[in-house]
């Protein structure tokens, strides 16, 4: 951690500081992981002009992780650039939730994560709506904006795949199971989150959160007869990363490592 | 494939927009306030929450419009009948090029030895109030 | 000016219509020579109009192919989006490759609209019946490739697609204005590539040139061999209005300054400006090489159709789903 605090961060009380950095960062990995998986899809989706969607949604994550990342950076004020931050690290320094591990998939896995996130991203950044810190109080209302279309087409494919009964149904049914004993971990609490709330920085404990969280999807998934993701051990939510998220980091950071220093 | 009329607009039995069919959608998008609405081109979707979501990418996703129609192709009503858009009896007296008065005028001016007067441009000058101060 | 009372003849529709070769008593022979006039006289065609069998053949091929290209040149390029080294590189060739894919869309729709649906077209192209351009027969082998490709291919291509812009088939004009606009933005993205890695480190600059010495001759071969502009079809009907060699040139005349002020090294030897003449001469390109890749048997060929065979069958589901739901109850606001 740095000594000396940057001109942003004197607006914040320094214990919670470190907390908030924590936070930020889970949020910037989370649009990054999630960006990098959708992005895959991008030439070669089921239809053409789902395959353009998805690629809009992709850049909007990665555009919210961006933005996520310079504020980061800001806030340190160590001279690191936002791309140092998003590709620079190992891959035990990611602090994205499980929920993002698990690879690509299916169109059904893809749907199924969208949801799921997006429906939890929703919850948080409405405990941060409000945030004391008014740099991230002005973002979170820019991505909040973005994140409307996300939540309509994520919606959209999750009640047509649920309706359709057969394959489609299936493999949704299937994707949430595989999924499920994650589905929470965006909410992963944080070391010290008590400061952020009662600095005001964010409305919320994530437990409190999740709950709320719940509470807008079941109605869905009742209707739906969708399996809801049973409250489960968070522990680790955004610390243990497997295998398929290695293979992504060895691929977005393959040109970086090939000539370290390199401007691109 | 034999010389023929072109294909007919539903391109199968069913087109009610229900999520039964691929179908067009025409995309009708404003560039900017004050515009009108311009044909941008079609989509193909099963119904009209695909074809708002489908229209908004490919006609939308750069900022390039600030308003979009979707319109199921099967639902548009054309016409290009040239006996009802260029009827051939004579209508110049509905346009102001069928009003030709140069010989005329010609003739009014040599007869009042006026000359033609100097081209002005845009608004007349409005009556000033008071000191001379102009009403705006 | 004529008597403004006087009252038009009573004409015969296809003496006095716009587009007399839609009037459905005439015979096919002169529907044909009313059709041929319009177009030369560079007359528009609609979707709807009448069209003879050659024309409709000519721009159905024409534009299939074009759209072809599209879905099969995004492979190449979408394994960099995974790499991309920053995040502004990864956003913008993320964009540049769904670009791609609307153009893909764009051009599959109007070819629907000719009467091919476009699940016959996809069965064509993967079953190596119908082409696609050279260039996307090829491997790519790092980020400099990337730059490559997004300034120098893109830059060919919008050569000959702003020739297109004034094509007799409206809809294609039309479609080739939004195409060429958005083209423009990947070339830029492109060049600002090369340019940042000419001017790198010493690894970058030679990976740039090492890219260029492999791309340049598929680039040369890209427009097609010279053929006599009275004998083409195409530009007959006035889909399009310049011949393969009339596009190199003017690829040439705006790109080798380009290429040359990097202090980049064009591998061909006789490439060199007429100065009277103001035409290009050039090695001869390996015409053969073309032919070969682009009938299937190119280095990445097979692999990439393999690719998208597996690619849509394993997506088959979904495309069922979207045609068979049953009937949706009004969503639940979201």
């Amino acid at each position: 951690m740095t000594t000396t605090r940057s001109a942003l961060s004197a607006s914040i009380d320094p214990a919670a500081e470190a907390v908030l950095d924590e936070l930020i960062l889970s949020m910037a990995d989370d649009e990054f992981v999630i960006g990098f998986s959708d992005s895959e899809w991008t030439g070669i989706a089921p239809i053409l002009e789902e395959d353009i969607a998805m690629s809009s949604l992709a850049q909007d994550e990665l555009g919210h992780a961006r933005a996520l990342y310079e504020l980061l950076a800001e806030l340190r004020g160590a001279g690191q650039t936002a791309d140092a931050i998003a590709y620079d690290r190992e891959p035990a320094d990611y602090r994205h939730a499980r929920l993002l591990d698990h690879g690509r998939g299916d169109w059904a896995m893809t749907i199924a994560r969208r949801y799921l996130y997006d429906t939890a991203d929703g919850s948080r950044l409405e405990g941060l709506a409000k945030s004391s810190f008014a740099p991230l109080r002005e973002l979170v209302d820019k991505i909040r904006r973005e994140e409307r279309y996300h939540v309509m087409h994520a919606t959209t494919w999750l009640e047509r795949l649920a309706r359709h009964p057969g394959e489609p149904r299936d493999r949704l049914i299937a994707s949430l199971e595989e999924l499920a004993p994650d589905a929470a971990t965006v909410f992963t609490p944080l070391d010290g989150e008590a400061l952020l709330v009662e600095t005001g920085l964010i409305a919320e404990s994530m437990a409190a959160l999740e709950a709320r969280w719940r509470a807008t999807i079941t109605p869905l998934f009742v209707g739906l007869d969708l399996p809801m993701p049973p409250p489960g051990d968070l522990d680790g939510g955004r610390t243990t990363h497997g295998e398929p998220f290695r293979w992504l980091w060895g691929e977005f950071t393959s040109v970086r490592r090939s000539d370290p220093g390199a401007i691109w | 494939m034999t010389d023929q009329t072109p294909p007919d607009r539903d391109l199968d039995g069913t087109s009610d927009g229900d999520g039964r069919t691929l179908e067009p959608w025409e995309v009708f998008r404003r560039e900017k306030d004050g515009d009108p609405m311009r044909h941008g081109g079609s989509v193909m979707a099963p119904d009209a929450l695909l074809a708002v979501h489908y229209a908004r990418e490919l006609y939308g996703r750069r900022q390039e419009s600030v308003a979009l129609w979707v319109v199921r192709r099967a639902d548009i009503h054309d016409l290009a009948d040239p006996d009802l858009l260029q009827p051939p009896l004579d209508r110049s007296f509905k346009k102001p090029g069928g009003y030709v008065m140069r010989d005329k005028l010609a003739a009014a001016r040599q007869q009042s030895g006026q000359a033609k007067p100097k081209a002005r441009s845009g608004q007349p000058k409005r009556p000033t109030g008071p000191a001379g101060t102009a009403d705006r | 000016m004529t008597d403004p009372l006087a009252l038009d003849p009573v004409l015969a529709p296809q003496d006095r219509a716009r587009l007399p070769f839609n009037e459905a008593d005439l015979s096919h022979d002169e529907r044909f020579g009313r059709f041929e006039e319009h177009v030369l006289a560079g007359g528009k065609v609609e979707s709807t109009d009448w069209m003879p069998d050659e024309y409709r053949q000519g721009v159905l091929r024409f534009v299939e192919m074009h759209a072809n290209s599209e879905l099969m040149g995004v492979l190449p390029e979408r394994e960099w989006i995974m790499r991309a080294p920053t995040l502004r590189r990864k956003l913008a060739l993320t964009a540049k490759v769904q670009d791609e894919v609307g153009h893909a869309q764009l051009l599959y729709r109007l070819a629907e609209d000719l009467g091919k649906p476009r699940e016959a077209m996809f069965d064509d192209l993967l079953a190596g019946k119908t082409k696609f351009h050279n260039v996307f027969h090829y491997p790519t082998y790092s980020w400099a490739d990337v730059g490559i490709i997004a300034w120098l291919v893109d830059a060919a291509a919008i050569v000959a697609q702003q020739a297109l812009r004034d094509s007799s088939y409206a809809p294609y004009a039309r479609t080739m204005k939004k195409i060429c606009w958005e083209e423009s933005v990947h070339i830029m993205h492109g060049r600002d590539v090369v340019v940042t890695m000419v001017t790198g480190s010493a690894g970058q600059r030679a990976a740039i040139q090492e890219a260029l010495d492999r791309w340049w001759g598929p680039l040369m071969q890209m427009h097609g061999p010279r053929s006599e502009r009275a004998k083409d079809r195409d530009i007959h009907w006035r889909i399009k209005a310049k011949t393969s060699e009339e596009l190199r040139q003017e690829f040439l005349t705006i790109y080798v300054p380009r290429i040359r002020e990097l202090g980049l090294t064009i591998p061909d030897a006789d490439l060199v400006l007429g100065d009277a003449t103001g035409i290009w001469a050039y090695g001869e390109p390996d015409w053969n090489e073309l032919r070969t890749v682009v009938t299937n048997h190119g280095p990445k060929s097979e692999e990439r159709l393999a690719f998208r065979r597996d690619n849509r069958a394993a997506t088959q589901w979904v495309r069922d789903t979207i045609l068979g739901s049953p009937a949706a109850s009004p969503t639940a606001a979201a």
